[in-house]
């Protein structure tokens, strides 16, 4: 889960300009007129081809950008209002666009030897985007480290200090990467085939932004060797929440979120069993509203999503949601995507991808 | 919507259901009917038989091997080939089945190792063979090798490789002795999977009976979520992993050394397996029926995709070099669209029609 500070839908349409307003369809501007936030979020369309679409908090899709496969998670930043859409791994593009259609989109492609893992996050001043890598020749995670004022070119990278990174995102003030390291080795020659499901080592850890140095590194405890570390965000006090999935016995009831902070253990969320079930040991997405004080994830496999208090980690509510995918931060609660198209209450002909960023 | 926990809700989403209800709903559009035979079948009348005939066939091979190293003769060196091209197949046929008992402890990787993109596994082969170490050849210390020593590609080095020459050279040389004990390995791995899936109690239970008791499918949706997923990654495998290993369209360069069991002549004869078995299980256990009245239409489509890879893919070039050569290469890109086709059918017409959201393979959220 990337986080940046979100915009409105009067700072959307000011930025916008008269020129990408022009070019919406009738439609499309009377609901950016109406909206108060907008998303972006990977789709699969109704003929089989990939985007990445801006919606409003309806639902009501606002514009498509073309993708040249499918994307999985998104950054966004709210300094240069670029976005980027990250191709599912292993895929081997990235595509950074403007929502208002004020610049090019610019693809980059990882290295020969490395791919993408989904995922990646802007430097909180726009600087820099990191993104989450496999070096799947030596079997390590990295992060690629791209330079957003010279067209994106890769200028460095960091060790992840684990396998299998998945998401990732910065601490506000920039100076921490913090990573999921899931555990789980993959190659580009065995596609999505895990191949170490005997032997995973999931972990949680501080990168120093500066350095690359290793600040911490929390690995589950060896009860829990089975429950990949998959997507983090932050909540208001900076603290670190991580959602999980499990790659154990179906019985079993792991837990399946957490959070931390920098100097702290590992707290896991101790939801009730019938939450854990319904979550199908697999939750896909994490996120906090900063201002209401919530943690919301959402499961796939399960078909649900799940509501958190973010200061006791009760559960405030469950709902069923067949096939959910992305959630982010509403101004009351949570937007919530699925496969089947829904986008809160609005039903469109496409297919939302697994994660949603607030633009 | 439906509430199971209604303290507070913050979200909306159509979808209005029962409040109480606990599980998932069938998906819209499954005949949920069909599940149980469907799932019987599977397991009983394709996954089992499946790996029983790989095992047998492995055995047969294991003394094919033997008496080649107590003749040393063209005769018994042609009957360990053909006693490797049959197990080839048989492999090829059950290798759709990627989950299960044959993914745990490695299983899959010690009965075929591939691909070998740095050629890291040949080397070992090699140096192996070179060494000649007499300790090397029994099934036990083979067992204990890296999996590129293991199985079936290691056993085609030993056959079809440089120096297979040999074979017929020397009664009870290294080089047959370390064949004879990879087939054995292989019979004894495939041994490991088929005592899993044959136990009454066992995985085959699991298969069979979704619900709380199972170790597997919480309900019908995962079990035949399941059982779509063999068909969508066993196509995908025989497009992704095995065709485009070697060619991935006619701008690019060939690399027909990638191909899988090139030296043998067994590429194309294995990739018709693997359709051969993901037809047999599309068939055999009537996935169809899980299809709604207004539907059916879809299984004949794919019913058709099958037919029409089973025609094409055995009058493929088994020379590799040469199906690859610019001459033929318009018969790989009809095969590279022809297996899309099948994908596509599997994943998003049939799961769609089934209810499985927007189509199997997307609904796979990492």
């Amino acid at each position: 889960m990337t986080r940046t500070t979100a915009i409105d839908r009067r700072g959307f349409v000011k930025a916008a300009g008269l020129g990408f307003l022009a070019s919406l369809a009738p439609k499309s501007l009377m609901a950016l007129e109406r909206a108060d936030a907008v998303y972006a979020s990977g789709i699969r369309a109704a003929d089989g081809s990939f985007a990445v679409a801006t919606v409003t908090e309806r639902g009501e899709i606002v514009d498509q950008v073309k993708l040249p496969a499918r994307a999985h998670g998104m950054a966004f930043s709210a300094v240069s209002g670029r976005t980027v859409a990250f191709a599912r791994r292993p895929g081997t593009y990235a595509m950074i666009f403007d929502p208002w259609h004020r610049s090019e989109p610019i693809v980059i492609s990882a290295r020969v030897d490395r791919h993408f893992y989904g995922h990646g996050a802007f430097s909180p001043d726009g600087r820099f985007l990191y993104a989450s890598e496999n070096d799947f020749d030596g079997n390590r995670g990295m992060i690629g480290i791209y330079d957003a004022g010279n067209r994106f070119t890769r200028i460095g990278e960091y060790e992840t200090y684990g396998i299998g990174p998945h998401d990732m995102t910065v601490s506000d003030d920039g100076g921490l990467l913090i990573v999921a390291n899931g555990g789980i080795e993959t190659h580009p020659d065995f596609g999505r085939t895990k191949l170490n499901l005997g032997e995973m080592q999931p972990s949680l850890a501080l990168i120093d932004a500066a350095t690359g140095a290793l600040v911490e590194k929390h690995v589950l405890p060896a009860q829990w060797a089975e429950l990949s570390t998959r997507h983090v965000d932050l909540d208001d006090k900076g603290r670190i929440w991580f959602a999980c999935q499990y790659e154990g016995h179906r019985k079993d009831l792991p837990p399946l979120v957490g959070h931390f902070a920098k100097g702290e253990e590992l707290s896991f969320i101790d939801l009730p069993e019938q939450t854990t079930r319904r979550l199908a040991n697999y939750v896909g997405a994490i996120a906090v509203n900063r201002s209401e004080g919530i943690v919301g994830i959402t499961s796939p496999k399960g078909g649900a999503s799940v509501t958190l208090d973010a200061r006791t980690g009760k559960v405030l509510a469950e709902t069923i949601i067949p096939d959910a995918a992305g959630i982010a931060p509403a101004k009351s609660g949570f937007a919530v995507s699925s496969y089947d198209g829904d986008f809160l209450s609005t039903r469109s002909d496409v297919a939302w991808d697994q994660h949603i960023v607030r633009i | 919507m439906r509430l199971w926990h209604p303290l507070l809700c913050l979200t909306l989403i159509g979808l209005a259901t029962s409040a109480a209800a606990q599980t998932a709903a069938p998906p819209a559009g499954m005949n949920e009917d069909a599940v149980p035979a469907v799932m019987q079948r599977a397991v009983d009348e394709v996954i089992r038989p499946g790996y029983r005939n790989m095992q047998q066939s492995a055995a047969r091979l294991t003394t094919a091997m033997k008496d080649l190293c107590d003749g040393g003769t063209q005769q018994t060196l042609d009957k360990a080939k053909s006693a490797f091209d049959d197990t080839i197949r048989y492999w090829s046929i059950i290798e759709i089945v990627q989950t299960g008992p044959v993914i745990q402890d490695n299983l899959f990787e010690h009965i075929l190792f591939y691909p070998d993109r740095k050629g890291v596994g040949l080397k070992q082969v090699q140096a192996l063979i070179a060494k000649a170490d007499p300790k090397d050849a029994t099934v036990d210390a083979i067992a204990g090798k890296s999996v590129a020593l293991q199985g079936l590609t290691a056993l085609e080095y030993v056959l079809y490789g440089n120096g297979s020459d040999d074979l017929i050279k020397q009664k009870g040389g290294f080089r047959c002795l370390y064949g004879a004990a990879v087939a054995g390995n292989i019979q004894r791995e495939a041994g490991e999977v088929v005592a899993a899936w044959e136990k009454p109690d066992g995985v085959q239970a699991s298969w069979k009976h979704p619900g709380p008791q199972s170790n597997d499918f919480m309900d019908n949706k995962e079990a035949v979520t399941a059982l779509l997923g063999i068909l969508v990654h066993g196509a995908e495998n025989v497009r992704d992993q095995r065709l485009e290993q070697f060619y991935k369209g006619k701008d690019t360069t060939p690399r027909p050394r990638m191909a899988i069991y090139w030296r043998s002549k067994n590429t194309w004869k294995s990739m018709t397996a693997n359709i051969d078995g993901l037809r047999t299980l599309w068939q055999k256990a009537g996935m169809a029926e899980l299809l709604p009245p207004d539907k059916q239409a879809v299984a004949a489509s794919i019913d058709e995709d099958f037919k029409s890879l089973l025609d094409s893919v055995p009058k493929l070039n088994p020379d590799i070099d040469a199906a690859t050569s610019d001459a033929e290469k318009a018969k790989l890109d009809t095969l590279l669209a022809e297996s899309r086709d099948l994908i596509t059918r599997i994943s998003d017409e049939y799961g769609a029609a089934i209810g499985l959201s927007a189509g199997f393979s997307f609904s796979d959220g990492d």
